[in-house]
């Protein structure tokens, strides 16, 4: 109890306005980290330019074009377009300016190569929806001005490279044809456009490149059709399948005349083997069709005619082709061997001589390679070398040179789908010592230095010796549990299905595991990663057995595919084991229970409302009767506006006899009238929270019960009109609504309607509190509201006589079924920024006030404080109420720059924030995780139970010194003075 | 690293002082700063058939408005054609976003981070994202008609959110407010608000804020005691010096030396 109301006298104590988590510029990355990344390359364009660094322009599917530098890997600078404007092509204009095409063709723009300013923006409309095209032909002048030709939305366009002004357009309206390739054959002053009228009809145009003249316009029809794609093998040939799959026709338009030929697929290959498809690549006079197992490479020799040079059945990948002269086009090819990659680089009319053969070790967890770009640079010898760039299965890319790994970027940490943390392992005897500091002289003569760091006496050279000695001597980064929990590891499941673990001291990858189960197989076509769950924590058996994590996955993206589970280590990143199920996962409820060897026990849902318990061990199951009838979970159909809770009923009654399968029953549902109302956001509280008390003691010495249920679940909802985009619908007609619902009777216990307000709502719940977010269309700002939840059954506690008499009910159970008698109290208050994300502090006992961590638009992390949104705020505080600690009400929530967990960082793309606590009552960890991530540690109190890393121990020393020798000398004075006063 | 308790808890409240006289001075510091209006704004309309061009706001007559009105709430109105709004209209929203230059040059330590390559501009929470041109222009195509907000996001400032009305009836009709004070726009030029500080300044070290601290005073006051009040004692009268030096006798209060193990010896 003293240590409790000491607590509570500290938190009062470190209550000020000023922001709480602040930081100087020195002590950037001493406790955070910050990682960028660009994502899996999409395309990639080499800078050809002579001087200055080398670089790569990359466009990835996080939807990031990123400059970097070709030999290190690091990016010069990065732009992440919004979510709607998906790059579809890339390319480098006048070897200055980069070139995008986004939106579905209808944005154009182009950035500065060196600094990544973007010089102008074109928007590109068209009469329909087609395939866009940029091509940057290198020779065609238009007014000394390179042009750009763009087809988009079923229009050409000439573009100039300078402004991007539309120098001609010619629109192709025909309303059944569908364009497949724009071809500008280098050196004339001609387009080709050709495609697909019809489904059975080849069409050509041909265009005068200089004023967008049609010159000619032939086709001709095919009566077997077409599928795919086609591929061009030279500039007035294309390849294409026809609707079987099982003939290659082989289209030349040469001067506009179309003349075609046709070769079944098993007049070349003798065991074809189902219907093909085209691989896309502008190799001329090349191409290559993929059956289920072979591969095969066909070259086109004159006159239509079709020879086979290669049939592999290693999983393979071509580059584009590059030419390196006048008339010769080379390209990369690489294959798998068990644990290596080769790599050949071969001339496009020469199949069988290879430029460069080189073998490459290949790290199994880095899996298949999904994509390849060639580029070439002259050797001291005036020979050609080549360079490869190559992205992996794992997102991650790699620039091979001279038959070796240059340099690798981790990108598939770029798209993380779920994150979770793990102990590490404890620092054992003999196993690991700690390093003692040196020598005593060393030890002071580094705290002196800090000493001298915050007294500002310190020279430049002495600051990067003190920054060094702290990144240094901070054990921040050993592999073992410390102290003060502050050590972890992050376990991230990524979208390219790998398992990463990062310390959290420096954001290193400590493993990395590709995760078998979500490879494709036959079983499973397109594995998709989906949560991970602590399956086993062990704390009593720390010592002798490692925790490990579940990774619940799926075979498919709709939600009724089965399901697969795996089980990984989280010390050594091996898989323990997994399962393909026999039934699909619509959630995952992990039981707050844990059999002997500390085995969390999972329910899984499935798609037949049937609960499978795992893991399927009888001792699982014993714990499981026992807790069966107080088990209860919800499910929200958002399409259809329904909340339901579910319970327990019997044993699975179907044919299989499976003992860990259980049928469910229906205990209530909310439906929500779809006319008027939309489910967007539901919230519940952090399984793993802790709350320290539940009372609150209010200024005139009263007490409120906070009403702390786990089960309890925040709903939000708005007009269908109103669901849509801000400005898309009038304030009249659109409402927000928010609910607090009772997830195991289905009692709502608040309701409330914000009028003229929508989405989107981004939420989080904890302890008895709840903070929205959502936009006011009246007074067109966002908006921040909270909810605070009061239990007022235990309000007449307080009367002293009752508790004498033993009448209070402290000690009676809490059931839900009994009608709760709540309160509650809410307040709203403007914010400027939209936000991404929203996330809560917390930390291991509950005891430290909480801060509110909001992701806002501009990617960066704001902590408020929770007092900020009290709705016990009120425009003129008491005394009382201010000593409590109360904030006099403002109409807006206040942006405090020193209070961006991230300073002067962004963490681009946003998405989530996960909180941990840290063994440390007063410290919390953050990650921050989008296309970049972020990682910190938060001390919403302060550090009130540690010193702070700046702390002088030598200034402590210092006057400890000279107080003892203060005491010395006024003793000597004073004895002096007594035996004066005795002699007198 | 954890130290004793007690220890901590007056460490803590040292700095928490420390920091908040750092937040006034910085408060002051932004205050300074006068807000320039100057801008153009100009809304095209552009049927979605046939809408090509890259609307460029007219700066002329944008200067003339400045000119005339910087700071009133006002309506501007950029020619347009008419068109009979019965097909889906797409408008062209232009701005711009001007950075005063030397804005965060007058603080020490303090880079200027953001680059007007790193802007971004916002539409409506993301939907539209835009990056600036190297004149600090930006546009946003195909907006349909209604109340639009404008967010940009730049490191090192502070910038209000702007709300922007595209009217539907009156074609090439927009009106811009600040959603922060609501203050009207006359043309689209987005300024910031404020810079923004990431970091505490270091205050260089300097013998008043250590007096001014909790351990300052302590010490000071402690000092004030030590050598005032002898200082007081002499200037009483000496007979009641003498009286309470008796009294004080009497009741034995113990010197300092005798309170030290040496001082047991005498």
């Amino acid at each position: 109890m003293a240590i409790r109301s000491f607590f509570l006298f500290i938190l009062f104590f470190s209550s000020s306005l000023s922001p709480v988590f602040s930081l100087y510029e020195d002590q950037v990355g001493l406790m955070d980290w910050h990682q960028q990344y660009i994502g899996k390359v999409k395309q990639a364009v080499f800078s050809s330019q002579r001087a200055g660094r080398k670089r790569v322009v990359v466009s990835t599917e996080e939807n990031v074009i990123a400059s970097l530098d070709l030999r290190h890997g690091e990016i010069f600078w990065r732009h992440l377009l919004g979510a709607d404007d998906v790059i579809d092509g890339i390319d480098i204009g006048l070897g200055k300016y980069v070139i995008t095409l986004s939106s579905g063709g209808s944005i154009l723009r182009s950035w500065n190569l060196p600094d990544g300013q973007m010089v102008w923006e074109s928007s590109l409309q068209g009469p329909k929806h087609s395939k866009s095209f940029l091509l940057v032909p290198t020779n065609l002048k238009f007014d000394k001005d390179n042009v750009l030709v763009v087809f988009s939305n079923g229009r050409l366009h000439a573009i100039s490279c300078i402004d991007g002004e539309v120098l001609w357009k010619k629109d192709f309206e025909a309303e059944s044809f569908e364009v497949q390739q724009v071809i500008q054959p280098p050196g004339s002053d001609l387009i080709y456009v050709v495609g697909f009228a019809a489904s059975y009809q080849f069409e050509m145009y041909q265009i005068n490149a200089k004023n967008g003249e049609l010159l000619k316009h032939e086709s001709a029809s095919f009566s077997s059709g077409f599928s795919g794609e086609v591929s061009l093998v030279s500039t007035e040939t294309v390849v294409a399948l026809d609707s079987t799959g099982s003939i290659l026709l082989t289209i030349s338009f040469q001067d506009g005349k179309i003349s075609s030929q046709q070769t079944p697929i098993s007049n070349l290959v003798e065991d074809s083997l189902g219907p093909a498809v085209i691989i896309p690549s502008s190799v001329s006079g090349i191409f290559a069709i993929k059956t289920d197992a072979v591969t095969v490479f066909i070259r086109v020799i004159g006159e239509g005619k079709l020879e086979v040079v290669e049939k592999t059945t290693h999983e393979i990948a071509v580059s584009d082709a590059l030419s390196i002269s006048e008339d010769q086009q080379a390209f990369a090819l690489i294959q798998h061997a068990s644990s290596e990659i080769h790599l050949t680089v071969k001339l496009a009319h020469d199949w069988d001589g290879n430029l460069l053969k080189e073998s490459v070790k290949m790290d199994r967890q880095r899996g298949l390679v999904h994509k390849v770009f060639i580029n070439n640079y002259i050797r001291t010898d005036r020979s050609y070398g080549f360079r490869v760039l190559i992205v992996m299965e794992d997102h991650s890319l790699l620039l091979l040179q001279q038959g070796e790994i240059v340099w690798s970027r981790e990108d598939g940490l770029a798209s993380i789908i779920d994150v979770t943390t793990s102990e590490l392992p404890v620092e054992r005897n003999g196993v690991s010592v700690a390093k003692v500091e040196h020598n005593l002289f060393e030890w002071l003569k580094g705290h002196m230095l800090k000493l001298k760091g915050t007294l500002m006496l310190a020279s430049p050279e002495d600051m990067a010796a003190i920054q060094s000695m702290r990144l240094k001597s901070s054990e921040k980064s050993k592999m073992t549990r410390d102290h003060n929990g502050f050590r972890k590891l992050l376990i991230v499941l990524t979208r390219a299905g790998k398992l990463f673990a990062l310390h959290t001291g420096d954001g290193r990858i400590v493993w990395s595991h590709l995760l078998r189960s979500l490879h494709k197989s036959e079983a499973c076509q397109s594995p998709i990663g989906l949560n991970l769950y602590q399956w086993q924590v062990p704390h009593h058996h720390a010592m002798d057995e490692n925790p490990s994590v579940l990774v619940v996955s799926r075979c498919g993206p709709s939600s009724d595919t089965p399901g697969v589970l795996s089980f990984v280590d989280t010390y050594t990143g091996k898989e323990l084991s997994s399962l393909s199920l026999d039934h699909a996962v619509v959630q995952v409820i992990p039981l707050p229970y844990t059999d002997s060897t500390e085995q969390r026990l999972h329910l899984l849902i499935n798609a037949d409302k049937h609960a499978h318990l795992y893991p399927k061990t009888s001792e699982a199951l014993s714990i499981f009767k026992r807790e069966f009838l107080n088990i209860y979970w919800y499910s929200v159909e958002d399409q259809n506006g329904i909340i339901k809770g579910h319970a327990l009923k019997c044993k699975c009654t179907g044919e299989v006899a499976d003992e860990f399968c259980f049928d469910t029953r229906d205990l209530w549902s909310v439906v929500f009238p779809s006319e008027s109302e939309k489910i967007v956001a539901t919230v519940t509280r952090k399984l793993n929270e802790v709350v320290h008390t539940q009372a609150k003691v209010v200024a005139d010495q009263d007490v409120m019960y906070k009403y702390i249920s786990r089960n309890l679940l925040f709903v939000a909802t708005v007009a269908p009109k109103g669901s849509g985009e801000i400005g898309s619908v009038t304030p009249e007609e659109s409402w927000l609504v928010a609910y607090l619902i009772d997830t195991v009777t289905g009692r709502i216990l608040h309701r409330v309607t914000h009028h003229g307000s929508q989405g989107p709502v981004h939420a989080v719940f904890s302890e008895n509190w709840v903070v929205y977010h959502y936009f006011n269309l009246r007074a067109h700002r966002y908006e921040m509201s909270v909810i605070e939840i009061y239990d007022q059954s235990r309000a007449d506690n307080i009367d002293v006589w009752k508790l004498v008499l033993g009448k209070h009910n402290l000690t009676s159970p809490i059931s839900l079924f009994s009608r709760p008698e709540v309160i509650t109290k809410s307040q709203s208050y403007f914010f400027t920024h939209s936000l991404k994300a929203i996330a809560v502090t917390s930390t291991a006992k509950g005891i430290t006030s909480k801060q509110l961590l909001l992701g806002t638009i501009g990617d960066q992390v704001l902590a408020l404080d929770k007092r900020f949104l009290d709705p016990r705020r009120t425009v003129n505080p008491t005394q009382a109420e201010k000593e409590e600690g109360i904030i006099p009400l403002t109409d807006s929530l206040p942006i405090i720059p020193q209070s961006y967990v991230t300073h002067a960082l962004r963490v681009e793309g946003l998405r989530g924030i996960i909180t941990v606590p840290a063994k440390l009552e007063s410290t919390t960890l953050v990650f921050a995780h989008g296309v970049d991530l972020f990682f910190t540690q938060l001390a919403p109190s302060r550090t009130y139970d540690s010193l702070t890393e700046d702390f002088s121990y030598a200034l402590l020393l210092i006057t400890i010194v000279a107080l003892v020798a203060a005491i010395f000398v006024t003793w000597r004075l004073s004895e002096r003075k007594e035996l004066q006063e005795k002699w007198r | 690293m954890a130290f004793s308790c007690k220890n901590s808890s007056k460490f803590n409240g040292f700095s928490s002082c420390i920091k908040m006289v750092m937040v006034g001075t910085s408060a002051i510091m932004m205050q300074q700063r006068t807000l320039a209006m100057e801008a153009s704004l100009c809304v095209k309309k552009s049927k979605k058939k046939g809408a090509d061009s890259v609307t460029r706001p007219n700066s002329q007559i944008s200067a003339a408005m400045a000119a005339v009105t910087p700071l009133l709430l006002l309506l501007l109105l950029s020619s347009a054609p008419s068109f009979s709004s019965g097909s889906r209209n797409a408008y062209n929203i232009n701005g711009r976003v001007k950075i005063p230059q030397g804005l965060g040059l007058g603080t020490k330590g303090y880079a200027l981070p953001g680059r007007m390559s790193n802007v971004k501009v916002l539409l409506n929470g993301g939907q539209n994202i835009t990056f600036l041109r190297p004149d600090g222009y930006f546009s946003f195509h195909n907006i349909p008609a209604g109340t639009h907000l404008i967010e940009v996001s730049a490191i090192g400032y502070f910038f209000s959110p702007v709300r922007v009305d595209v009217s539907a009836r009156n074609p090439g009709k927009v009106q811009a407010a600040l959603t922060e004070n609501r203050k009207g726009l006359s043309e689209l030029v987005l300024e910031p608000l404020r810079e923004e500080q990431y970091y505490e300044i270091r205050e260089p070290f300097s013998i008043m804020s250590l007096l001014k601290s909790p351990m300052g005073l302590m010490v000071g006051f402690m000092l004030a005691v030590a050598f005032l009040m002898p200082k007081l004692v002499e200037n009483m009268d000496p007979e009641e010096m003498r009286r309470a030096q008796e009294e004080m006798r009497s009741q034995g209060v113990p010197s300092l030396s005798s309170l030290l193990p040496g001082g047991a010896r005498n």
